[in-house]
């Protein structure tokens, strides 16, 4: 049951926007706080004002070429032991599964495998180790699967 | 290729966890970098184990813990509320500009307190997340929230004052 005494613990410790309270509380934070809104306005109110100092902290970019740095680290994807592989970042990158809209899925299918029949070479060294990762990239491009995947985690 | 899509989402999360706690861009790079020789190295075995972004998050959290410790050759778990004294946090309030007093006076509070506030403030991260990632329960991380946010609130009220 939410309190008063918890619910100023949840502003103390995460602020003043619900969103950063634990999801598991928020719902029963928000109703307390809807139905006694003045017990409140002080904790918010100082909470607030942290929280807009913390949005004008400044943060530099990653330093240009790390991501190729780091990837030219990786392990070369070899097709013998790259299917394991390959299935262990598709677990990670995908940790629901592959889970595509019917409609959208069968047209970007189709326009992808034909785009790749057209364009791709016919090659083994093209570092994809399973047919979805293939059908992915070559469906959706680096930007869709992006998009993709962040749906994915919603 | 899955490993660039790897490094793409996740590697600019574990780098700004690592500047922030190291303020120095090359120490950051190196514990980034360090984080995914890891991650390649473990990624045959990787079947149940932790969400990708919080096993690099707790390995790049203790690869800064090292470094912090060799700078400073004082246990930071002894001193869990001992400031650095390198930063005072009036000092830090000379800062001009906000953005960059903000980031002094964060830099100012003791380590644990900084990673919690680095995981939830700054990187939007969940409780359990966070907490896991830092190797605490729950509370604990609440209590440094706590802690971290009463201090903070506290010295920029007296600059105000001031």
């Amino acid at each position: 049951m939410m309190t008063d005494e918890r619910l100023l613990e949840l502003i103390d410790a995460y602020g003043a926007d619900p969103m950063s309270w634990p999801e598991a509380e928020r719902e029963a934070a928000l109703a307390r706080l809807k139905a006694y809104p003045a017990r409140f306005e002080g904790a918010l109110e100082a909470a607030r004002q942290l929280d807009h100092a913390f949005a004008a902290d400044t943060m530099p970019d990653a330093p240009s070429g790390l991501a190729e740095r780091i990837l030219a680290d990786a392990p070369a994807q070899s097709p013998a032991r790259g299917a394991g592989l390959g299935a262990r970042l598709k677990t990670i990158l995908f940790p629901n599964g592959l889970r595509w809209p019917a409609g959208a899925t069968l047209a970007a299918l189709m326009m992808g495998l034909m785009a790749g029949v057209a364009t791709a070479p016919a090659t083994a060294d093209d570092g994809f180790q399973t047919d979805e990762e293939a059908v992915v990239y070559s469906a959706l491009g680096y930007d869709g699967l992006e998009a993709y995947m962040q749906e994915v985690d919603g | 290729m899955a490993q660039a899509a790897l490094v793409n989402r996740h590697m600019p999360v574990v780098w700004r966890v690592a500047f922030r706690l190291l303020r120095d861009r090359q120490e950051a790079e190196d514990v980034t970098q360090e984080t995914f020789l890891r991650a390649w190295k473990m990624l045959p075995d990787w079947e149940d184990r932790a969400k990708f972004s919080t096993w690099a998050c707790t390995v790049a959290i203790n690869l800064c813990r090292d470094r912090l410790k060799k700078k400073r050759p004082v246990l930071v778990d002894e001193l869990p509320e001992q400031t650095d004294p390198a930063m005072r946090p009036d000092q830090a309030l000379d800062q001009k500009q906000a953005g960059e007093r903000i980031t002094a006076l964060v830099d100012s509070l003791p380590d644990r307190q900084r990673e919690a506030l680095t995981l939830c403030a700054f990187e939007g991260m969940g409780n359990m997340e966070a907490a896991e990632a830092m190797g605490i329960s729950v509370e604990a991380l609440e209590s440094l929230l706590g802690r971290a946010r009463r201090k903070l609130r506290q010295t920029l009220a007296e600059a105000q004052e001031a």
